[in-house]
């Protein structure tokens, strides 16, 4: 037993290599960066692939559990960046890259950073609803920043005319992309603030990711978040979503989406104002005629109180009164009338003038003074006897008292 | 603020106005005078809408 060091079996070597790369911190959370080849989608959802580079391979696997990490389908020869960690296979005395996350190249990086700065700019209170500016409804003047030269540019152009050609646009050429980008884009915001515009739209057409790129730089958010005047980002198309666009007070998918919010349609508007002026006059024609209907009601209160309403019932009463008065003196005529018909009847039957119609006569002295007595008469008077169709002249020659009598 | 009147309060003002007419109890006083500030409003409304076709200016960079 002449060595004196251990002798150790091969899964204790592979367990205490496993032990060192799991303690390595840094090899528990790395990027790496290679071209895919050996991509396998194995059937259990597990990705087998080699990641390498002109001078190096390595294995790597993604499992199933992790596929969430993956938005894109791995292919041969693709450029990426992989996000996991670093680990050994016991079985095989292998170590390999065990990917969380693998994004393209490039792109993968720059969503990298643009996936911190939006976690960073969330946490400062950037994207708060609260600081979020209204969009005057109706701008007068509206600051654009973008290309000069841009598809944008036309866009917004074309709809803010067609909608109102009395909004005054004014322009900061920027360059939206490449180097100094990001630097016109915020002294654009700033010049148009200091203009004095009521809205300012920042954005440009679509295009590559790099290509947006400004919109996702830091100081591009900082103006925007500490411009004074709402601001609209239109970047790229609808998909396309920037930091601009968090941090902006509206965000348009496109340029022209951002012209069509930023200017009123001035057809609405004339439009509107012409409606109010109507149901403004409405209102006070409405209110009018009130006060006429009851003008009308109180003009007819008056006619029915007034002094000549007031003689004209009496009038009428007086008129009622007198041809009361008149038909009861009719009345009283016809009744009178035929009571002395009935006192005329009455008095026929009693008419001495009656009797003298059977033969009776009447018998007065030469003055008329009526004689009811033989006593009255002497012998040789001249007496007048009245029948009922004239007179006859008498003389009384001889005259005999009948006994009994008074 | 006093005399830039915004074509927003405008509206809501001419909104107000014509609320306030239509109310029954409003004495034809009040109503004129309601009116003819209506009637002022829409002017305003009229005038703002500024109708003179605008080119674009375009800000130099050295201007700043």
């Amino acid at each position: 037993m002449e060595q004196k060091k251990s002798v150790y079996s091969v899964s204790q070597v592979n367990n205490y290599i496993k032990n060192m790369f799991s303690s390595d911190y840094a090899l528990n959370f790395i990027y790496v960066k290679g071209e895919i080849s050996n991509c396998k989608y194995h059937s259990s959802g597990h990705i087998y692939f080699t990641l390498k580079d002109r001078q190096s391979a390595m294995a790597g696997v993604m499992f199933a559990s992790a596929r969430r990490g993956l938005a894109f389908k791995l292919q041969e020869g693709m450029q990426v960046v992989v996000l996991g960690s670093i680990s050994v296979y016991e079985r095989d005395g292998r170590y390999q890259l065990y990917a969380k996350e693998i994004l393209q190249d490039g792109i993968g990086l720059l969503y990298q950073r643009f996936e911190a700065l939006k976690a960073d700019l969330l946490k400062k209170g950037y994207f708060d609803e609260a600081h979020k500016k209204p969009i005057p409804s109706y701008a007068k003047t509206i600051g654009i920043v973008t290309a000069d030269t841009g598809a944008a540019l036309q866009d917004i152009i074309n709809i803010a005319t067609r909608r109102n050609p009395y909004v005054q646009l004014v322009l900061y050429p920027a360059a939206v992309q490449g180097d100094g980008a990001k630097e016109t884009i915020v002294s654009g915001i700033k010049a148009l603030e200091t203009y004095g515009v009521d809205t300012i739209i920042v954005g440009r057409g679509g295009g590559s990711i790099e290509d947006l790129w400004a919109f996702n730089e830091e100081s591009v958010a900082l103006a925007i978040y500490q411009c004074q005047v709402p601001v609209i980002s239109a970047v790229g198309h609808e998909t396309d979503v920037t930091i601009a666009d968090y941090v902006a007070d509206l965000r348009a998918p496109t340029p022209s989406a951002a012209a069509e919010l930023a200017v009123f349609d001035v057809q609405r508007m004339e439009h509107q104002i012409q409606e109010n002026s109507i149901r403004l006059l409405a209102a006070m024609q409405a209110q009018l005629d009130r006060y006429k209907s009851r003008i009308e009601r109180y003009a007819l209160l008056m006619q029915n109180l007034s002094p000549m309403a007031k003689l004209n019932d009496e009038r009428q009463y007086l008129m009622q009164i007198e041809e009361r008065m008149y038909l009861r003196m009719q009345d009283l005529y016809k009744e009178r009338k035929h009571q002395l018909a009935l006192y005329i009847e009455q008095l026929k039957a009693v008419s001495p003038l009656e009797k003298l119609d059977r033969g009776f006569g009447f018998v007065t002295d030469e003055d008329g003074r009526k004689i009811s007595s033989v006593k009255d008469t002497v012998k040789g008077q001249q007496i007048q006897i009245t029948l009922k169709d004239g007179r006859i002249d008498a003389k009384v020659i001889g005259k005999e008292e009948t006994y009994g009598q008074k | 603020m006093a005399k830039s009147k915004t074509l927003e309060s405008a509206f809501e003002d001419l909104e107000s106005v014509i609320s306030q007419m239509e109310d029954k109890n409003i004495t034809l006083d009040d109503a004129f005078k309601k009116y003819s500030e209506g009637m002022k409003l829409i002017k305003y409304c009229n005038d703002a809408l500024d109708k003179v076709e605008k080119k674009i200016v375009i800000l130099n960079q050295e201007d700043k």
